[in-house]
């Protein structure tokens, strides 16, 4: 073998293409799916693992996707042991929590493993939301669950292709689960495709740079990611920071993160009981929050593997909120996740304010709408996250109607599509006006979304949070605004709300989402008043706020700031 | 000028002004070629463009053809030197512009900054009116608060207006109506509707799509007005045309009216100059390198076509979500990747090669204008790739001592010596490209040793052969003209329009009917457009494509369809052919329904473009180009002797092999130990490749790969 770890160049060749390769993953899996989530949204993520299931690389779309497919992988791993077990051309499928799958059954992580010359050099994994795995509820998920059988089809970490040759019975089952069952079908080969594409692309590498090189660039890349973390680490703020934070629901979830030289220690034992709400999450999910809040203190730029999240330690108590026991139900795990991710935003962006802005609106917002479509009588279901506001900074305001923390290249749906191929109207889309994120830099405005229904029947369920307690302000700067649902019937009474499960809805009913405006930075009355005038003349404020908060009279030549 | 036709091009770039002119003598049919280049001049491009054609010795009073390419529109947009825009749009939707997608591709950055809208709030106003997806109004367009927009806009100095009503791509007549009453209310300033840009949907899209073309619509229209007086002024009496991202040319009137077409002309024009090259020398399948000083373009042509889309950004990378442009644009993927792109070492001693480009000036290091940063120009110089003694052909002394000051303060950062640093730097810099060709290509189901790299631009021939090597191509062209070969290419074009139009339909026979109907219609106003134009009916050629998916899904595949009208027969053989496709690309096929989303047409019509000639062998020996050899390092491959030659004294049907460097004007090229060499009827340079996983290159004989060389390269076929 001539080339080695003398070699960097070779090394960082292969580095280069593992990165091009989930890339392309990525891309295979958006051109092929079926559901808009997917395809539009980009709900899903893709990634390349060495052979002992650390990931090595990973696509672009959703980072809280990132951190859960080596876990996946190690459960097949594990559980798939035996000579003969793991042959070239097999694919593996796991979407329970309790089972490697990390986040709830409406995601499917489908896993390839990849050899050359019978040697298993790596895996290829993909992980996607599918719109319908059965169970009490269209879309398969509701707040009224109480148990995971009730939120779809199990898949236990199985095998669905045997050598390059479908397990009909398997995919049978799962078909016959779902109330979109050709869609949960090409969406699956949509991700088969991916993962298939992925390994390709590996076996390529492998045969050209031979398989020991390929490992040395894989393993290297890991010490790669350790180092600039554990680099990165030293230059943080050392000590032990807490923060108790009372949620929209009453419960009190409180956080201690210990940051030392070689360690980020994040301890949430001390957080109430699992619930008999879907709004539970796998300890594997909590790892996924921690790993990304620490990414991004440390260093967001350069890529994301198993070397880097090496430094991070996390304590839980089993049974509790944050790490659930079976057969707790855990569909709205996403939310519960994200109140974790913030809760260690806020916790440490007193202490880091050059790091960290002010909170953002902090919530997913899943809206699921689903009916029948009044020009084709067909189905459809809405899966949706929604955009809002992100918080201000010490370097500017903060961005306006962009999807949450645990998004990243996602998409929202274009009104002129959702009208074409959902059969309703969207009256209007635009940034959300309510006061709230005043400061020196202001929160970035959340939106305003209204969908008319064109048939009855129809359903909505949503969880939203941070409805009852907005993004929070920082130095000064006010709050934010909440996430809440306005339902306005044709007939009957508005009501708001941040959580509803089936709520029949009928032609003309219109369900307004509005989602929260991103906390401020800093007293308001700092604002320079050039940019207090710009925000009136952009109908953003009203000239009698502009006063009030700020201090400027916009009507006055030169504003006086209070 | 009886008895002679002069064609010229004219392809403003970014740093260079490049022409070609052919005189083509009537009786005989033989044509004398010639190239020029001079500086561009912004923001004046026209300036620059007359100074190429005195430099060239061409009167423009005997022109006939013209063609033009000018990169004015894609600078006016990224350096913001637009006109200010008001936007009128749907109500409700006034915020589309700056709610955009939402996306966030640097998704660990906290610190993430959204690309800022074109069009402040303030300018951004609504009118009530609506029409539905299937293009029915719902609610009336209603006008009476327009006055009241347009005074709000004339007092804050607006000079463009954008129009983007919702669902106008299924039916315009609300944007027909509103841009009448601008027009009426206010006739001097320039009004852009979406619809006559873009028929798709998308709001977001199709939006920023008409404000970019109205923020750069004043800008380029009086340009293109200087342009043409200076021309008419100097006696030119000829067609002038302007090349268009669609690698068409279209009239100078039609790309006044909406210049966004023009946003990707220059890099058009060069993949589909690979594109005629191969229908020259009976190439159809084509991958298509563009390499110059900041970035390098691939391109794939397959079966002769072009892959053009209508989904094409600006300032879009891993770190920006950029601005959509819904125009028609040569399908190409750009990477910061030229022969000025700076190599640099991060924090953890990983080496890089790009996106910062040294530009102009400095420029690399060896230009000896100050610039302290390696450049891929400088490895290649290190290498003895560059002629160091006849450096940008001999204009430049190539400062070697800055040269080598920067690598080896590369390598020192690296922790290998200089030789190893320049190597790595060319390793790197082609793995880019490598993967860049990979995205054209293996990505999209196409298998790249079933091509010919095309490879032009200044620094095409230099990396081409080593990329082939690792993609298993066996063949690559470099092009007489490579280094003026965009202009070329644009000589080469046809009036073309590309009409994308979204139409669902299930494609079934009960939908036969109305499919054909809506080609029909488009192919009715293809031809109206071009007969508007004094281009008769008979003269154009229509293709047709459509856009398929299995039912459910969201993105599409492109089929060619046949020029018959689509029959209740023959929709089962335009879903095979879909099948067929689908699976190439995407590794299976499902049993589902197949449904329509749009319609693609191309209407094409020759303008009177060159006809090449392929001429004999002259027999000579290729010897006589012969100059003085050196020793070059082929960085993968080690120190060989090369012999060298003088590109511009090859002719039709000398041969040699590799080790060899050909010095020709503008470009350098590099042909690896054990590669054969052919000049071609058209004077191009025909490689074949050998085997890239032979440890032993026949041939050369001398200057063996030193152990040290050959032991940091790829350690090819992986087994020992």
């Amino acid at each position: 073998m001539t080339g080695s770890r003398q070699d960097p160049i070779t090394l960082e060749i292969i580095q280069n293409s593992l990165q091009a390769a989930a890339d392309e993953m990525f891309a295979a899996m958006k051109k092929t799916a079926m559901s808009s989530i997917i395809y539009e949204v980009l709900d899903m993520g893709t990634g390349i693992m060495d052979s002992d299931g650390e990931i090595a690389s990973s696509g672009a779309g959703i980072p809280a996707f990132i951190g859960v497919l080596d876990k996946a992988t190690r459960v097949i791993i594990r559980k798939f042991d035996q000579p003969g077990d793991v042959q070239p051309g097999d694919i593996f499928a796991t979407n329970d929590p309790y089972h490697g799958g990390v986040t709830h059954l409406n995601d499917i992580v489908v896993i390839m493993p990849v050899f050359v010359n019978g040697e298993l050099i790596a895996w290829t994994a993909n992980i996607a939301h599918h719109s319908d795995v059965g169970g009490m509820a269209p879309g398969s998920l509701t707040g009224e669950a109480t148990e995971i059988y009730q939120e779809g089809l199990r898949l236990p970490a199985v095998k669905i292709i045997d050598r390059g040759e479908p397990i009909r019975p398997v995919m049978e089952v799962i078909r016959v689960n779902s109330r979109m069952p050709d869609v949960l079908e090409g969406d699956l080969w949509a991700a088969i495709a991916s993962v298939r594409i992925g390994a390709r692309r590996l076996e390529g590498l492998a045969r050209k740079y031979g398989t020991g090189v390929f490992a040395d660039a894989v393993s290297s890349f890991m010490d790669f990611g350790e180092d600039v973390s554990r680099r990165a680490l030293a230059r943080l703020p050392k000590g032990t920071f807490e923060l108790s934070e009372e949620q929209d629901d009453g419960q009190i979830f409180n956080v201690a993160i210990t940051i030392d030289d070689d360690r980020f220690t994040v301890d949430l034992r001390n957080n109430p009981d699992q619930g008999k709400s879907p709004v539970n999450t796998s300890r594997d999910g909590v790892m996924v929050a921690a790993q990304m809040i620490f990414k991004s203190l440390t260093d967001p730029y350069s890529p994301a593997n198993g070397g880097s999240f090496r430094p991070i330690r996390l304590l839980t108590r089993e049974g509790s909120v944050f790490h659930a026991r079976e057969p707790a139900a855990i569909g709205f795990y996403y939310e519960i996740e994200l109140r974790v991710y913030d809760l260690m935003w806020r916790c440490l962006a007193p202490h880091m304010p050059d790091r960290l802005a002010a909170g953002h609106f902090a919530s997913v917002c899943g809206t699921f709408i689903g009916g029948i479509h009044p020009d084709t009588g067909r189905q459809y279901t809405i899966i949706e996250p929604q955009l809002g506001g992100w918080g201000a900074s010490r370097r500017g305001d903060g961005n306006s109607a962009m999807f949450c923390g645990f998004h990243g290249e996602t998409y929202n749906c274009p009104a002129e599509i959702n009208e074409a191929r959902n059969g309703l109207f969207v009256d209007r889309m635009e940034l959300n006006l309510e006061p709230g994120g005043e400061g020196r830099h202001m929160g970035g405005r959340g939106i305003v979304l209204d969908y008319r229904i064109r048939t009855d029947n129809g359903f909505l369920t949503a969880g939203y949070t941070r409805s009852r307690f907005p993004a929070w302000g920082l130095d000064g700067g006010h709050d934010g605004s909440p996430n809440y649902i306005e339902f306005i019937p044709k007939d009957g009474e508005r009501r708001r709300f941040a959580f509803a499960s089936g709520l029949t809805t009928s032609t003309d009913d219109v369900i307004r989402v509005v989602t929260g405006n991103g906390g401020g930075l800093g007293d308001p009355a700092e604002r320079d008043p050039d940019r207090v005038r710009e925000d009136v003349g952009n109908g953003l404020i009203s000239p009698d706020r502009a006063r009030e908060i700020f201090g400027v009279d916009v009507n006055a030549g030169a504003g006086s700031t209070g | 000028m009886p008895g002679k036709t002069i064609r010229v091009a004219a392809d403003v770039g970014g740093t260079f002004t490049d022409l070609v002119c052919f005189e083509t003598d009537a009786e005989s049919g033989q044509s004398t070629v010639r190239t020029a280049k001079a500086d561009t001049t912004p923001p004046d491009y026209e300036i620059g463009v007359m100074n190429v054609l005195e430099k060239s010795g061409t009167d423009p009073a005997g022109v006939n053809v013209l063609v033009h390419g000018t990169t004015v529109v894609i600078n006016a947009l990224t350096e913001r030197r637009g006109v200010r825009v008001g936007l009128i749009t749907t109500e409700g939707f006034r915020d589309t512009l700056e709610i955009a997608r939402g996306n966030r591709p640097d998704f660990f950055n906290l610190h993430y900054r959204k690309p800022p809208p074109f069009v402040p709030r303030r300018l951004r106003r609504e009118l009530p009116g609506r029409m539905s997806y299937r293009g029915e109004e719902m609610r009336p367009l209603d006008l009476s608060g327009l006055d009241g927009i347009i005074a709000d806009f004339q007092g804050e100095g607006v000079q463009a207006v954008a129009i983007c009503f919702l669902h106008s791509y299924a039916d315009p007549s609300h944007e027909v109506a509103a841009e009448a009453a601008v027009r009426d209310l206010w006739p001097e300033v320039s009004v852009v509707s979406s619809h006559r840009i873009a028929r798709e949907w998308r709001e977001y899209e199709r939006c920023n799509t008409a404000v970019l073309s109205a923020y750069v619509q004043p800008v380029a229209e009086r340009y293109l007005d200087r342009l043409r007086d200076r021309f008419e002024d100097r006696g030119f009496a000829g067609s002038l045309y302007v090349m268009q991202s669609n690698c068409g040319v279209d009239s100078l009137e039609a790309v006044s009216r909406i210049p966004i077409t023009m946003v990707e002309s220059g890099p058009a024009s060069g993949v589909w100059g690979a594109a005629e090259l191969g229908r020259l020398i009976g190439e159809s399948n084509i991958l298509a390198l563009d390499i110059g000083g900041t970035t390098a373009k691939c391109a794939l042509v397959e079966g002769g076509n072009v892959r053009i889309m209508t989904d094409y950004w600006i300032e879009r990378d891993r770190t920006s979500a950029g601005y959509p442009i819904m125009v028609p644009v040569v399908d190409l993927v750009e990477i910061g990747n030229g022969g000025g792109s700076i190599a640099w070492v991060d924090d953890f001693g990983k080496l890089h090669v790009g996106p910062r480009s040294a530009g102009a000036v400095p420029g690399p290091a060896a230009y000896g204008r100050g610039g302290t940063d390696a450049t891929t120009t400088d490895a290649n110089l290190w290498l003895g790739r560059i002629n160091r003694d006849h450096f940008c052909d001999g204009e430049v002394v190539a400062d070697m001592a800055a040269v080598e000051r920067t690598i080896t303060d590369v390598g020192r950062r690296l922790g290998v010596d200089t030789d190893d640093a320049a190597r790595g730097i060319v390793r790197i810099a082609n793995n880019n490209m490598v993967n860049a060709l990979k995205l054209v290509s293996l990505n999209r189901g196409f298998d790249p040793r079933d091509f010919t790299l095309v490879a032009f631009g200044g620094g095409g021939g230099m990396h081409a052969v080593a990329l082939a090597k690792e993609l298993g191509v066996r063949k690559v062209v470099v092009p007489e003209s490579a280094s003026v070969f965009a202009a070329w290419g644009m000589m080469m074009s046809d009036l073309r329009r590309d009409y994308f139009v979204t139409r669902l339909a299930d494609l079934t026979p009960d939908e036969a009917a109305g499919i054909e109907a809506a080609y029909a219609e488009a192919v009715a106003r293809a031809i109206a457009d071009f007969e508007s134009e004094g281009v008769s009916p008979e003269r154009v050629t229509v293709t047709r494509f459509g856009k398929f998916r299995y039912r459910n899904q969201e993105h599409t595949t492109e089929i060619e369809l046949d020029a018959d009208p689509v029959s209740e027969a023959s929709v089962g053989a335009i879903a095979d052919r879909f099948h067929d496709a689908y699976e190439r690309e995407y590794t299976y096929r499902l049993d589902a329904p197949v449904e329509m989303v749009g319609l693609h047409l191309v209407a094409s019509a020759e303008v009177g473009k060159l006809e090449m000639t392929d001429r004999e062998s002259t027999g000579a020996s290729a010897e006589i180009a012969q100059k003085p050899g050196r020793t070059v390092d082929f960085a993968s491959e080690g120190d060989h002797a090369a012999t060298v030659y003088d590109g511009s004294r090859l002719e039709p049907g000398m041969r040699f092999a590799g080790p060899a460097i050909v010095e020709a004007p503008g470009t350098t090229i590099v042909i690896h130990p054990g590669d054969r060499v052919e000049i071609d009827g058209y004077r191009n340079v025909v490689i074949q490749v050998s085997d890239a996983n032979g440890k032993e290159f026949p041939g050369s004989g001398a200057g063996a790969g030193t152990d040290e060389a050959t032991g940091g390269s790829e350690g090819k076929g992986g087994v020992t």
